[in-house]
């Protein structure tokens, strides 16, 4: 296989690797803020999931009322938002980096409440309702982590290599001094 | 790349839009429904362990342990002002259901002491004294005489009657048997019963139901301020 084509072959898996990861986070931020309890979509069932999803963040008992009401608000939207910059490929260095820190402080809150004992829905949005527990951190450690940390090396790799190919070549450097 | 972009997203869009539409026309699949139907009504005639007006429009049944140090924070710090502001007004309807677990040792005993007490209308006030007293008759099962300190000796006195031959340990989630049964046992079984529908996994579990539909059971300490903003959010439709 030649430089060229595994560097196509490269840019199709990081292609195929982003949208894939960008959907979860899309699928993951429609789950929050589908509508409950049978109401068609509008502002008031926004608010309704938005309300219910800050439920979840509080009861992991990590924040206060109002630091959870904040980031209930926030959180589904930013899963939205970075899903589609994710999609979009638009610094993907930058995007897969936020996804990959995003889904360790995912992790990282839901390894704590399970330490702590809490029989808790884990509120993530995406499949079923489930509880915190091993089962949601090898959902998350196996297969979205991995895959975020593979689009995030490949998009600085891919860069990286776009960086060396338009280097000044040697054709540039005086004939005297290419023997250093 | 701009055009694999471009079809991804719609391929994406058109995923999500043929999930968009509200779920009352057919019948939900798998486990992430969020149109479910109300707890099954207790066939039993229970005694009364409700605040408020069943007429309210969001109802909300709260399954605990009166050992349990969360259920203890939740009542404290979220039922108590629910109590007082929610449920005074007719906006919620608040319904106690008995959950003690196995591993609390006079958690059904003293599902036993609220029962009969709310036989006599004194529910209230005895879970009061539960509660506000946990940390204390947790060490040796001595309730009594919290309870007692909740009421009228008169009251106290036709309650200690009916639990005359009650002896501990009460009905559990673990064993809704107990070794010395109690006329309201079956009170706290049927709880256990409906707390095993849901499934209650672990305590305190609230089941908030609004104009006939169920959300997913809730679990934990919510505080009363993220509540009442969640309720305001389902009122503020009306």
């Amino acid at each position: 296989m030649t430089g060229q084509s595994r560097g196509g072959l490269g840019r199709i898996l990081l292609l195929i690797g982003r949208v894939a990861l960008g959907a979860i986070f899309i699928v993951a931020a429609y789950g929050k803020l589908r509508p409950q309890l049978g109401m068609p979509w509008s502002i008031h069932s926004l608010k309704v999931s938005l309300s219910l999803f800050t439920m979840q963040v509080y009861s992991y008992q990590m924040l206060s009322s109002q630091a959870a009401s904040t980031l209930g608000h926030f959180l589904p939207f930013f899963e939205l938002f970075l899903g589609l910059w994710l999609i979009t490929g638009i610094a993907l260095r930058y995007s897969s980096l936020l996804a990959t820190l995003s889904l360790c402080g995912f992790m990282a809150a839901i390894a704590s409440a399970y330490h702590r004992g809490l029989a808790i829905n884990c509120g993530c949005g995406i499949g079923p309702e489930e509880q915190v527990g091993p089962g949601a951190l090898v959902r998350d450690g196996l297969k979205f982590l991995p895959l975020a940390l593979a689009v995030t090396i490949g998009a600085f790799l891919i860069r990286r290599r776009r960086g060396d190919a338009v280097a000044p070549s040697d054709a540039a450097v005086p004939a005297g001094r290419r023997a250093e | 790349m701009a055009a694999w972009t471009l079809a991804a997203l719609g391929i994406l869009a058109a995923a999500l839009a043929s999930h968009a539409a509200p779920q009352t026309t057919h019948k939900p699949s798998g486990a992430s429904t969020t149109v479910e139907k109300p707890v099954n009504a207790p066939v039993i005639h229970a005694p009364v362990k409700v605040y408020g007006s069943p007429k309210a429009p969001i109802t909300m049944e709260v399954f605990t342990d009166y050992e349990c140090p969360s259920c203890r924070s939740l009542y404290e710090g979220t039922l108590r002002p629910l109590i007082a502001d929610y449920v005074a007004s007719g906006k919620v309807y608040l319904i106690h259901r008995d959950f003690p677990l196995g591993m609390h040792k006079y958690s059904g005993q003293a599902a036993r002491w609220a029962n009969t007490a709310a036989e006599f209308g004194q529910f209230d006030a005895v879970e009061g004294a539960l509660y506000d007293n946990q940390s204390s008759w947790q060490t040796d099962g001595s309730m009594e005489k919290y309870i007692s300190a909740a009421m009228s000796a008169s009251d106290f006195k036709r309650i200690e009657l009916k639990m005359h031959g009650c002896d501990p340990p009460g009905p559990t989630a673990a064993a809704t048997t107990a070794p010395h049964p109690c006329p309201v046992d079956s009170y706290i079984q049927q709880d256990i019963a409906l707390g095993n529908q849901i499934p209650v996994r672990a305590t305190p579990t609230y089941v908030i139901t609004y104009k006939g539909q169920r959300l997913p059971p809730g679990n934990g300490i919510i505080s009363w301020e993220i509540l009442k903003q969640f309720f305001d959010s389902l009122l503020s439709q009306q």
